[in-house]
């Protein structure tokens, strides 16, 4: 167990895993869509020195996210280390564009309350979670982000490499029962996180509902005792999934 | 067949919720127990046997988990149990020791080959730090060399660098190697030299999730000589595998010689005790370290340990063993194939290893095993099984039939696998 985090793997989290999660946000809330509607095509590249680079695709209210600089870019945020970039999500950074100052008028219209509506499905109040879609578009959310997040951290983290080394080759299911699901693909012991469900899963973890995955991913139930009392259903190689499991752990010390 | 039902031992599981952290924690638990469907195992055991427990419904089962080893003549077995209570009339857990564990120190000092001295404690993990502790102490090093797969306890040390509560400070000395990789440990040792402390394994790979296997011929001779040439000093957990390859330790099973080796599963047939046996000349190092703990030196489990002992010295337990684990494997082989079902028996026939190949990912496994416990065998899908002296053949042609009206089940479930 590692008691800090390193800020290099954060980057790949906050960029993959967060800002990816904008893809998700314009698919689930009308209120993003909205945001993004009527606007010409836009694409907004991130490069992080010694760190991830990937550039947000935005078109017809929808948003997606590739890897690395899009040559043809229209805004181009530059930061000069992990630790600056990191700071775009904490708030203690303003970024500064090196190309598309004449689309500063998109990231303060549309960027910034786009992701001003992430943070508050991804950092909800409790007042917020008491209305069911509130919680729904919450929690589905917070497992697209937890599961890129368990990709990049076992890619990328001192810890997430040790288990991500004992995971053999295969897809793992990270389902909710009657919802959502994501897979994550193992190959030489490097993960990645696929945004859909798994069709023939080595391993499946399902969670019983969106609550208990909420709940889960919020840090207020152990997955161990979720395994118990069947909140959770595993199968499979369960190695698989206890190694996960143990890199969900690492997620939430990099996403608190 | 019909199939039993779980009602009370549920029930008693949400009582257990509120309670006692995941209603049952670790093992014997239906997490790291591997419950798949948690809904169709029994969570409690009412009472026990030979062979068999009965859970809080009634359900009778024949037990190949054996209690994960310590069963190994038999539930309340008759002779160790009298021992026991012969014991317990007189005393058991007092200010000083009774002279019962001088008697149980001379007896594994007689029957294992490697022992010249005996150090007890309770559990297998409480002596598997101790050969550890006794190894940096004996040479002054601090590295230790595990086999990739390994389990040697729950104590921070055992653990690895991703676990919850354990500081990378404590696994910072670990080194991981593969077993049977001879030319990856020999360099490892180059790599280290004299940094190395000690090296520990299992006599053979008995790990979970994968086919166990044996030494390669001569393996274990060629690390006996690179851990003399090297100064370090040479663990056998025989935690799990002691007393049922041979009653002299695993590693007088596999033609070499420890310099400590570590019992308990088997030690007394469930009396709760443990033992580090070692030679000689560790003796004063063992004798250096501050270990001790308050019910380390109680008589009934020494008392039962040689009852133990000397009645799988009578029976000669290894060779039952070894001839019934087969009987009941081949039988389980043969009823998958009646069924289409390639079912792999791996390890020794007296701590088997069971997996169905038909796919790579258990899962029909897993149905399988789910199968069997609903019908009355109580086997698990991870971890290798126990065979017992009370085993009868009654009860492995019934576990045949019931491993059986298990794989039909899981083909009617699965007609394409």
């Amino acid at each position: 167990m590692l008691t800090k985090t390193d800020p290099r793997a954060a980057a790949y989290v906050n960029l993959y895993a967060v800002l990816g999660a904008c893809e998700n946000l314009c698919e689930l809330d009308p209120a993003a869509r909205a945001l993004l509607t009527n606007k010409k095509p836009l694409k907004v590249a991130f490069e992080v020195k010694d760190g991830p680079a990937a550039t947000l695709l935005f078109k017809n209210g929808r948003c997606r996210m590739e890897d690395g600089v899009a040559p043809n870019c229209d805004i181009k945020l530059p930061f000069s280390s992990c630790e600056k970039f990191n700071g775009l999500l904490d708030g203690t950074t303003t970024p500064i564009p090196s190309k598309g100052f004449t689309h500063i008028k998109f990231l303060l219209k549309s960027f910034v309350p786009l992701t001003d509506l992430l943070s508050k499905y991804l950092r909800p109040s409790e007042e917020d979670l008491k209305d069911p879609k509130f919680r729904e578009i919450s929690t589905i959310l917070t497992l697209y982000v937890a599961g890129v997040a368990i990709a990049q951290i076992a890619n990328n983290d001192q810890s997430g490499k040790f288990s991500a080394n004992l995971i053999p080759d295969g897809d793992i299911a990270m389902n909710v029962k009657g919802s959502v699901g994501l897979t994550l693909r193992v190959k030489n012991h490097r993960i990645i996180a696929l945004k859909k469900r798994c069709d023939k899963p080595r391993a499946c973890m399902e969670f019983g509902s969106l609550d208990i995955a909420g709940d889960l991913l919020a840090g207020k139930l152990s997955a161990m005792a979720c395994i118990c009392d069947g909140s959770i259903a595993m199968s499979g190689m369960i190695n698989m999934i206890d190694n996960v499991n143990r890199i969900l752990d690492r997620v939430s010390q990099y996403l608190s | 067949m019909k199939l039993y039902k779980f009602e009370k031992s549920h029930e008693m599981f949400k009582k257990a919720f509120n309670v006692i952290p995941s209603g049952i924690y670790g093992h014997q638990g239906p997490s790291e127990g591997c419950y798949i469907p948690n809904n169709v195992f029994p969570m409690f055991s009412e009472h026990a046997k030979g062979s068999k427990f009965w859970d809080l419904d009634g359900n009778e089962f024949i037990d190949y988990m054996c209690g994960y080893g310590p069963n190994v003549l038999g539930y309340c077995d008759p002779d160790v149990d009298a021992a026991a209570l012969e014991q317990l009339k007189k005393e058991n857990c007092v200010t000083i020791p009774s002279a019962k564990m001088v008697e149980f120190a001379e007896l594994l000092v007689d029957t294992v080959a490697c022992a010249d001295w005996a150090f007890f404690a309770k559990n297998g993990g409480d002596v598997t730090s101790l050969a550890v502790m006794t190894a940096r102490a004996a040479t002054r090093r601090k590295k230790i060399v595990f086999f990739n797969g390994y389990y040697h306890g729950v104590a921070p040390w055992t653990q690895k660098l991703d676990y919850p509560g354990i500081l990378e400070e404590e696994v910072a000395n670990n080194i991981y190697v593969d077993f049977n990789d001879y030319p990856a440990l020999e360099k490892v040792f180059t790599e280290y030299k004299g940094e190395i402390a000690g090296l520990i394994a299992t006599p053979y790979m008995h790990g979970n999730f994968v086919d166990n296997f044996f030494p390669d011929e001569g393996y274990w001779q060629k690390v006996r000589k690179l851990c003399d040439d090297h100064g370090v000093v040479l663990i056998i957990d025989d935690v799990r595998a002691g007393f049922r390859l041979d009653l002299a330790g695993s590693d007088h099973f596999f033609g070499f010689k420890a310099d400590l080796i570590c019992f308990c599963k088997a030690l007394a047939n469930g009396y709760n005790v443990s033992a580090l046996c070692g030679r000689e000349s560790l003796k004063d190092a063992v004798s250096s370290l501050t270990y001790t703990g308050s019910y380390w030196m109680s008589a009934v489990p020494f008392a039962a340990g040689i009852a133990c002992i000397n009645k799988m010295k009578a029976l000669d337990t290894p060779a039952m063993f070894d001839k019934l684990g087969r009987e009941l494997t081949d039988g389980f082989v043969k009823a998958g194939k009646e069924h289409g079902f390639d079912l792999v028996v791996s390890g020794a026939p007296s701590l088997f290893y069971l997996r169905t190949a038909n796919d790579d990912s258990l899962m029909l496994h897993q149905q399988w095993v789910a199968e069997c416990v609903q019908r009355g065998i109580f086997i698990t899908s991870h971890h290798n099984h126990f065979i017992n002296a009370s085993l009868t053949h009654e009860e492995i042609n019934r576990s045949i039939e019931i491993a059986e009206d298990a794989f039909k089940a899981v083909r009617k479930n699965n007609p394409d696998a």
